[in-house]
């Protein structure tokens, strides 16, 4: 691959975001906000970012930004979880099967208690897919993907991206499927790996990172999360970097 | 606000709602049928928190960190440790937030009140002090001897920061009151 597993990922989420819409990343998110910024230079040139913790921010306070999540006018909000299921739950809390005791603690999911339900659509994000990330149940619901129909709510989650495969939320069915693989794994890889069951084959392979992706990935969000002190060390250390690409 | 509860959408079928008794699901009073989550008002008793810097009346200033206003508001008394105290702040003069002193009862002069955690736009968490902290929070024994040696043990603020608080921190030496 000529790409890194970060660089796949951002550019994966930048194709999830729409021209127009209010598109928004929370905390230590730092693949997408290079993943926003990249749609917006590519295809999206009228997308409201939100990078919360970032110039990339409308907002004075988070009350502003949890009161536009809370009236429906976010469009895309991009999370990760410690552990997301096949239900599209995912946890941010704690991990163990004693909730009284758990072995260890997360900082908890503000975020997604309420964005999950306030953002029109929610694609989660996780760098890691094994079993233990994606699971059939979580050891704690952080953010429910599916609730009853008369429960106030605005939007779904729409897909998981990890570094191997995609996975789309079917809303009817409150389950996620097995989207499309990412170059270079097989579909045995990706059931391996996941720790739910990802039905049936044949998938089709997730279109790899364009030349063009890659090189405004590179050589134009890159200097502008550096210039900007928008995750710059991480925009530094993870794009366009031949060394750490082949470490 | 005032109100004594508010509807909020999300949080139906997490595990968070069944271990809070100030959070339960209700019917829209005007549809007749949409249910969301309310919460129950929030009203401490005692608010306690850290500014970059305040005054001798109790306005505060109190940077980046402006839910510390709903905070204030909320809480029926507060007391508020500074930075830095000042002759006079007023709202003119605040970076970030405002906090007029009709809402603070105390404030106490603390130069690195906020340590181990950061104060924005003076000092970064100290991330050396964070990892013990959270290897201390593994168990009760643990835990209680970190109690021990950060707060037990520690005759006043001026120790605390004399023991614990990174030199490169304290020098060059930073303006403190007025």
């Amino acid at each position: 691959m000529n790409y890194s597993d970060a660089e796949l990922m951002a550019v994966l989420l930048s194709r999830e975001v729409r021209d127009g819409e209010i598109s928004a990343c929370g905390a230590l998110s730092q693949i997408p906000a290079a993943g926003l910024l990249l749609a917006q230079a590519l295809h999206a040139p009228n997308a409201e970012l939100i990078i919360l913790n970032s110039s990339f921010t409308p907002f004075r306070t988070s009350k502003q930004f949890h009161y536009l999540a809370q009236r429906g006018e976010l469009g895309l909000f991009f999370v990760s979880g410690v552990q997301i299921d096949r239900h599209g739950n995912y946890n941010l809390h704690q991990i163990g099967p004693d909730p009284e005791h758990p072995q260890m603690r997360f900082p908890g999911g503000y975020g997604g208690g309420m964005i999950y339900y306030g953002a029109r659509r929610t694609v989660v994000f996780r760098t890691e897919h094994t079993q233990r990330s994606l699971v059939e149940r979580v050891d704690f619901i952080s953010a429910a993907g599916s609730t009853p129909p008369d429960v106030l709510r605005h939007g779904n989650p729409s897909k998981v991206v990890t570094p191997k495969a995609n996975f789309h939320f079917d809303k009817a069915e409150g389950v996620l499927h097995l989207d499309t693989i990412h170059p270079g794994y097989t579909f045995d890889d990706i059931r391996e790996c996941t720790g739910f069951d990802i039905g049936d084959s044949p998938i089709s392979i997730t279109a790899a990172p364009s030349e063009e992706e890659l090189h405004v990935l590179r050589q134009v969000i890159r200097p502008k999360m550096i210039e900007t002190g928008t995750y710059a060390a991480w925009a530094q250390k993870s794009l366009g970097n031949e060394a750490a690409r082949l470490a | 606000m005032g109100v004594p509860y508010v509807p909020i959408v999300g949080l139906v079928g997490t595990d968070i709602l069944k271990r809070r008794d100030d959070m339960v699901i209700a019917v829209d009073p005007f549809d007749g049928k949409t249910k969301s989550v309310v919460a129950k008002a929030l009203r401490p008793d005692v608010a306690v928190f850290h500014a970059q810097v305040a005054d001798r009346q109790g306005n505060v200033s109190c940077g980046y960190e402006t839910e510390a206003v709903m905070l204030a508001e909320a809480s029926r008394h507060v007391i508020v440790t500074a930075e830095r105290i000042v002759e006079r702040l007023t709202e003119k003069e605040a970076k970030g937030a405002f906090i007029p002193s009709i809402h603070v009862d105390a404030v106490a002069h603390a130069p690195f009140g906020a340590h181990p955690a950061g104060c924005f736009g003076l000092y970064s968490p100290d991330k050396v002090h964070m990892r013990e902290y959270v290897l201390a929070s593994k168990d009760d024994a643990s835990f209680d001897a970190y109690l021990r040696k950060y707060v037990r043990e520690v005759k006043d603020h001026h120790q605390y920061v004399e023991q614990f608080v990174p030199l490169e921190w304290r020098e060059p030496a930073r303006e403190t009151g007025s």
